[in-house]
């Protein structure tokens, strides 16, 4: 259930209308916008029955939200959400005006190519570093990552760069030393339906990143963001990915129409990752250039040094002169949907 | 922009000032500790009267008070809201037998 206020309405109106809903026993959620707030009920709406919402002062109308999820829903905040990561050394913006670009190894190998990797996808206009520390492989006998001492050498190699980063966490013993180390946590697509991790992630003060996992409806991909906002973080950035469908041609199937879909569906951040999509280096630019097209707000790329050699996927990895040419290239996409790359300058962080 | 290079006066102040937050962080602990104790004692008093311990209305009372005491003191009320949600249930559950 959302309330949509009156244009004039009164702080103490609000408080009100608040205190009528939690006195029953639900939580409200406030989202102003420059011409309307937006008062959002959260818990058993059943106990609303006995609440006169619509006779109460300031209150112009009272909407049912039929969808499942009620806080990722796009009727329940005013504006889109931009999610800002990092800070200390650097940050990026989701869902603002600019196109952020995440890249970065699948995995972190050692501090060399770290760093090399990540000056070279700084130079060719990525703002985020990707590395992953803990890798959930599908063969228990491949490359399972560094674990603490990858998160280490990411948060090194962020001061060094500047650029914030972003790695997985796989399970909830893991949250606290991850949040310690990285700008933003990724649920990847293995664990999207993992509750206990979700529920754990609402209670951390770090941007989510959450990937759709492979069989998984955008509908359930919107109830794994619910599940992480209800626990009370709100700043998720969702990733489609592909998913799985009968065609081996692609290691999985780029849900292009997702895009939209999600836009329509959530005021929550929408990126892409072209590499786990194709699952091969010849797809990453051009389902990049279609993920921006279809109004996507940033990527994710993995990018290796040396895609020959890499521990893991190397098929799927783009070599840094790759990654060059192509974020030259997206530059025409962002463009023709009226979006730029590069930092958020702190104004337009605040007005968007 | 300021010097790069840290002057001594400004690095004695930074101290001061974190010497301060640490003592009102004590203070607000033990303001906590104060709270706590008033609510296990409204929780057998409630007990008493036979009243339930969850009362979302008192609990709806008390956050909306203190918004109000919020905005009057020039702070943000969203974040002061969820601290007190924070106080509120740990107060219910100090009530409700002291698990926590």
């Amino acid at each position: 259930m959302i309330i949509i206020t009156r244009p004039n309405v009164s702080d103490a109106e609000i408080d009100h209308i608040r205190e009528r809903i939690e006195s029953v026993g639900m939580r409200t959620h406030l989202s102003r916008g420059e011409h309307r707030t937006i008062i959002g009920c959260i818990g058993d709406e059943s106990l609303l029955h006995e609440v006169p919402l619509r006779s109460l002062p300031g209150v112009e109308s009272v909407t049912p939200i039929l969808k499942p999820y009620k806080l990722a829903s796009r009727e329940f905040a005013v504006d889109r959400t931009v999610v800002r990561v990092g800070g200390r050394d650097g940050f990026a913006t989701f869902g603002g005006p600019t196109i952020t670009v995440i890249a970065g190894p699948c995995s972190v190998e050692s501090r060399g190519m770290l760093i090399e990797t990540a000056r070279a996808v700084r130079s060719a206009g990525a703002t985020m570093l990707r590395g992953g520390a803990f890798k959930p492989r599908t063969s228990p006998y491949a490359f399972q990552g560094l674990g603490a001492e990858a998160l280490r050498l990411l948060a090194d190699v962020r001061t060094e760069t500047g650029l914030p980063v972003v790695t997985e966490v796989m399970d909830t013993r893991q949250v606290d030393l991850v949040a310690e180390h990285a700008d933003m946590l990724q649920v990847g697509a293995r664990n999207m339906q993992n509750f206990a991790l979700l529920a754990e992630l609402g209670h951390v003060r770090r941007p989510i990143l959450l990937k759709r996992g492979l069989s998984a409806t955008i509908k359930e991909l919107l109830m794994a963001a619910e599940y992480i906002m209800a626990n009370g973080n709100h700043d998720i950035v969702l990733c489609e990915r592909g998913i799985r469908t009968y065609e081996t041609a692609t290691r999985n199937t780029l849900d292009i129409a997702a895009i939209p879909v999600l836009k329509r569906e959530t005021h929550l951040p929408v990126i892409v990752d072209p590499s786990h999509a194709g699952g091969d280096a010849g797809l990453v630019a051009p389902l990049a250039f279609a993920a921006i097209a279809a109004g996507a707000d940033g990527l994710i790329v993995e990018v290796h040094p040396d895609p020959e050699n890499a521990l893991s996927d190397g098929d799927q990895s783009l070599a840094p002169p790759a990654f060059a040419t192509m974020m030259q290239q997206l530059e025409a996409f962002a463009a023709a949907t009226g979006r730029s790359f590069g930092l958020d300058t702190p104004s337009a962080w605040a007005v968007a | 922009m300021t010097d790069s290079a840290p002057n001594a006066e400004s690095l004695a102040e930074l101290a001061r000032c974190r010497r301060e937050i640490e003592r009102i962080d004590n203070e607000l602990v033990e303001l906590l500790a104060k709270r706590l104790a008033l609510g296990k004692r409204t929780g057998e008093l409630k007990r008493l009267a036979g009243l339930p311990i969850l009362d979302p209305t008192r609990e709806a009372a008390v956050i909306r008070r203190v918004t109000e005491v919020a905005r009057e003191a020039g702070l943000p009320s969203e974040p002061v809201r969820e601290v007190f949600w924070q106080i509120v249930g740990m107060s219910r559950r100090a009530q409700d037998g002291g698990r926590e």
